[in-house]
């Protein structure tokens, strides 16, 4: 009884205020602390030269002359002879798909191409696809498109031969899925830029080193992708299976698989998508060949030339895009109802797009079309020129595009990126690192927060402090725009069909394009150093920062819409009061995944002059300077763990109970 | 502690199933959390569900349930939403692996079983029936039919012969090329019969079949249940949360609350006798004229009523009103052609006022 007295006397009081504004007040007094630092001691106290790592970049180049040096040495021991027949293995595959095209001619390349979509993906798709040849053909890219697809093709086939595995192995396991998520998030955080050193040094330049860099980038799609699959077959179908006996392997070849599907042919769309994205920076190692290094050459040779090869990448996306997401919808033998007539009429539509594509080979051979298709009249050449004359009417200062651009970019130089990089650069070191921890550990708790700080320290320690802080004030701006844009776009999105109609579109095509396509144009449009970058980073980040502030508000339950609305609540209020904070999750989930995304493209900023870390890499690359060129990749990698652990948020996983 | 644990095997079948039961499940806990296993046999084994989940951070599902049923007959297992009743019928195939206990289907020892063992009960002794059906989305109907022949290896013409034959039973032979999201609720639970059916099972298990459907389509099912039942003969165990469901199919009902088994009897014995207040307050509602039988109410005959007009004593109360209150005398209720008993129009009235409180 005395208990339950106790108990009726005890009543909580109400927290006079909610956690997470606590917690956020909180942040902003360390940044308010750190200001007046800043204002205190500028440029004092820098990381002390005592604690750097002075002989690292030295060692590592002499540990790649000794790299080299095996490798090319008669008698590789077993590692590099390892190392070497991948690399080689590779080359191989690439060529010889390549050949294989050639082989097909570029008469029967495009129909097979266009009769596979069409027999599989119906015509619209088909018709993309036909266009897309159509394209390439137009541009005089069709060799380079060529060696592109037969490069992409390869990484793809080998992720989703490793992916797919261990998908359905993560899908399975519980445990298996714990050990590998770890995994592939670092796949996923590290930005392409930091492990292209290494490979370069592993692997040398070559196709080869573009597959593996693309893999890196394709495989976790494709496993997770797979697992999601697995995981979404309805428990109680696989219950049924379970209880009628079903041995592990039918329950995988006769539930499992057929009923995934479609998340499997999504996972293959989306490997291919992420494939594509690579090829531009795997195009950096892989020189001479394909559309990438049309992109990464031209940028400072012949910009019309780079600007077309990046359209025709950004074409070949999104008609493989449309295609495969096509055949995926219309295979789906859970909507198809297959009956033995319909599979009769299907089987012999497959009959005929064979018969087909074996005719236009055949034609193709008999009027001598040639491996890749040559231009007739000179339209490239005419479509180079105009391109250039555009881009010429860009940059001359005495036009009225111009005097936009330049303010836009000025404007946002002098009063974003210039104050904020000083503040990042010459805040003294030991109070910034000081500062990054606290906040980590005040939004995402002390595992994070240790973590924030070990990494920070790293990129001290390797002496790239200063370029670090730099480009840690660009992925700031970057951000920060990319809220400003994604995050009432992504509010109205959800509260408005119409402009979801609208939006979503638009959003698909902008997450199919590579990050270094966004660059492009921007080189151009704003041509003052640091901002193109940001400008990119922006529009590569948005479209995922609106769809998840999207997911996160459409996902509030009805039901407590409907409660807030049934009191009286305004539209405003059920959105400020109700609909945003428990939507808090997912905002968290785009911060971070903005974050993450931001830094990929700031980095590859760095190939046209932005500073920073990328800057140093990408110096590396072109002139071979690799240990410079490695410490500056691991410190990117420091830096976007550190990124990443800082906005991770408290997002707790449920309790398993409540699945 | 106001609930009692009953033993099914404390109550003898009704009727003429005797020999030995075709299910013996004895002691069957299933705790869920961690270290589950230290719960069983300790004091927390008795804490009531909130205690323990945060004394321990394990929910008991099942708690020391034992049961017995005998060829050919339906066992009702009744209980509200996350009393136990689902895990109880999983943990019997070990869908879930119970935490403790012994179980014995057709006389093979379930625990013990061997995977391979376990897959060839599954396949050829028990058949189960899901509330959400449980079908294959990517086949057809016939194919969904044949899948636990399928499963066992039986060539195809033959399984689709048997499917063919199944579907015949249940009604849907012109369904068969069709796809399950073509068909009604009730149509796909068919098809789910339809299936456990075709492998030949002595047990069918069924999962609150009827829940998803309208309440119209549940009758009909429940009516198609009790001709199969009779047609075929098969042992069944039915969970449901409906009351009248397990009364309209039910030879034994097992009341379940909280893990446990409060009331096993027949459905006399639950309407007529409750074992304690929740199993009442549950059974206030039905009408006990509806399923109370003269066995229930008559009394012994007196020398000189023995010749009275003559109802069988399986009728229930409801029924036998019109003979008895057109006879000045009390009706003889008789089992063959034997008196048992006789019952008045007291013992009539009294049955029926027994609903108003």
């Amino acid at each position: 009884m005395s208990v339950a007295a106790e108990r009726v006397a005890t009543i909580p009081r109400p927290a006079a205020n909610q956690w997470w504004r606590h917690r956020l007040v909180l942040v902003g007094a360390v940044i308010g602390a750190l200001v007046i630092v800043y204002q205190a001691w500028s440029n004092g106290y820098q990381w002390p030269s005592a604690l750097e790592w002075k002989s690292l970049s030295t060692g590592l180049d002499n540990f790649q002359t000794w790299l080299s040096d095996q490798q090319s040495s008669a008698h590789p021991n077993v590692v590099f002879s390892v190392l070497n027949g991948i690399s080689t293995g590779l080359d191989d595959l690439v060529s010889w798909l390549a050949t294989l095209f050639h082989d097909l001619t570029w008469a029967g390349t495009t129909a097979l191409g266009v009769l596979v979509t069409l027999r599989f993906g119906g015509v619209r798709a088909g018709l993309w696809v036909m266009g897309a040849f159509l394209s390439f053909a137009a541009m005089g890219l069709w060799e380079d498109c060529v060696q592109t697809f037969a490069l992409m093709f390869a990484a793809v086939i080998l992720s989703l031969v490793v992916g797919m595995p261990l998908g359905v192995l993560a899908g399975r396991s519980d445990r298996f899925q714990r050990a590998i998520t770890p995994v592939l998030d670092a796949m996923q955080i590290v930005p392409a830029f930091a492990y292209l050193m290494p490979i370069v040094i592993l692997f040398s330049v070559g196709p080869g080193a573009a597959v593996i860099t693309t893999m890196i980038y394709s495989v976790p799609p494709a496993v997770r992708i797979t697992a999601l699959g697995i995981r979404g077959v309805p428990a109680n179908t696989v219950e049924a299976a379970a209880a009628m006996g079903a041995t592990r392997l039918q329950m995988l070849a006769k539930v499992q698989l057929p009923l995934a599907r479609k998340m499997l042919l999504l996972s293959v769309n989306q490997t291919i998508l992420f494939a594509l994205s690579m090829v531009v920076i795997a195009g950096l190692i892989n020189t001479g060949q394909g559309l990438g290094s049309l992109v990464t050459n031209g940028l400072n040779t012949n910009p019309a030339l780079a600007l077309l090869a990046g359209a025709a990448i950004v074409i070949m996306a999104i008609s493989i895009d449309r295609a495969t997401e096509a055949m995926a919808e219309r295979t789906d033998p859970a909507r198809m109802h297959v009956t033995e007539a319909i599979r009769g009429r299907l089987r012999v539509a497959t009959a005929a797009t064979g018969a087909a594509i074996g005719l236009a080979v055949g034609i193709g051979y008999a009027l001598d079309a040639g491996s890749a298709y040559t231009n007739v009249g000179g339209s490239p050449d005419w479509l180079q020129a105009r391109l250039q004359s555009a881009l010429d009417y860009v940059e001359n200062p005495s036009t009225f595009v111009f005097s936009i651009t330049s303010w836009i970019g000025n404007h946002l130089v002098e009063y974003g990126l210039q104050p904020l990089q000083n503040f990042f650069v010459e805040t003294p070191a030991p109070v910034m690192l000081a500062g990054l921890t606290l906040i980590a550990l005040l939004l995402s708790g002390l595992r994070p927060a240790v973590m924030t700080f070990a990494m920070l320290a790293v990129i001290g320690v390797v002496g790239e402090w200063g370029s670090a802080m730099d480009t840690a004030s660009q992925v700031i701006v970057a951000l920060v725009l990319t809220m400003i844009v994604a995050f009432p776009l992504g509010v109205w999105v959800a509260e408005s069909a119409r402009v979801a109609t609208i939006v979503r579109p638009i959003l698909d095509v902008l997450q199919t394009l590579p990050q270094l396509v966004y660059l492009i144009p921007f080189i151009y449009l704003m041509p003052v150093s640091i901002v193109p970058g940001i400008i990119a980073a922006v529009l590569y980040a948005s479209p995922v920062v609106i769809r998840l502030v999207a997911a996160g508000i459409r996902e509030v339950t009805p039901n407590t819409v409907e409660a807030a609305q049934a009191f009286g609540a305004t539209r405003t209020q059920v959105l400020l009061k109700v609909k945003i904070p428990l939507a808090r999750d997912a905002i968290m989930l785009g911060v971070n995944q903005g974050i993450i995304m931001v830094l990929a493209v700031v980095v590859i900023g760095g190939l046209v002059g932005s500073g920073g870390l990328g800057y140093e890499v990408a110096y590396g690359l072109q002139q071979g300077q690799f240990g410079p060129g490695v410490v500056a990749s691991l410190a990117i990698l420091a830096l976007g763990i550190a990124l990443d652990r800082v906005t991770r948020g408290n997002r707790r996983p449920r309790l398993e109970g409540n699945r | 502690m106001t609930t009692t644990t009953v033993s099914a095997d404390a109550v003898e079948p009704a009727g003429e199933q005797r020999g030995d039961p075709l299910i013996r499940a004895h002691g069957v806990w299933k705790v869920f959390g961690p270290h589950a296993e230290r719960i069983i046999g300790s004091p927390d084994a008795d804490l009531p569900r909130g205690e323990l989940r945060e004394k321990t951070g394990c929910v008991a599902a099942v708690r020391d349930v034992s049961l017995e049923v005998w060829p050919g007959e339906v066992f009702v297992v009744m209980g509200l939403s996350g009393s136990g009743k689902s895990t109880l019928v999983r943990t019997l195939i070990r869908l879930i692996e119970p935490t403790a206990g012994a179980i014995e289907i057709t006389g093979r020892d379930v625990i013990a079983a061997t995977p391979a063992e376990l897959r060839d009960l599954r396949r050829h002794a028990v058949s189960m029936i899901f509330q959400h059906f449980g079908l294959l989305a990517h086949r057809r109907v016939i194919d969904n039919v044949a899948f636990g022949l399928e499963v066992q290896g039986v060539p195809k013409s033959k399984r689709l012969e048997r499917a063919a034959e199944m579907l015949r039973l249940v009604g849907l032979e012109d369904a068969a090329n069709q796809f399950p999201d073509q068909l009604s609720g009730g149509m796909q639970q068919r098809v789910g019969v339809a299936r456990a059916f075709a492998v030949d099972p002595k047990v069918m298990l069924y999962d609150e079949p009827f829940s998803a459907l309208d309440p119209l389509i549940r009758r009909d099912m429940q009516d198609e249940v009790c001709r199969l039942q009779e047609e075929t003969g098969k042992t069944m165990i039915f969970i449901t949360h409906d009351l009248p469901e397990a009364l309209r199919l039910g030879d034994r009902i097992a009341i379940m609350r909280d893990g446990r088994f409060v009331q096993v009897g027949t459905p006399e014995e639950v309407v007529g006798s409750p074992a304690d207040e929740y199993v009442a307050n549950f059974v206030r509602d039905i009408p006990r004229s509806h399923v109370l039988t003269l066995r229930w109410i008559m009394r012994d005959a007196r020398p000189g009523e023995e010749d009275g007009p003559r109802l069988d004593v399986q009728t229930t109360v409801r029924e036998a009103v019109p003979m008895i209150a057109a006879n000045e005398r009390p009706v003889c209720a008789v089992d063959g052609a034997k008196v048992v008993g006789v019952v008045d129009r007291d013992a009539v009235l009294q049955a029926i006022a027994g609903e108003r409180d």
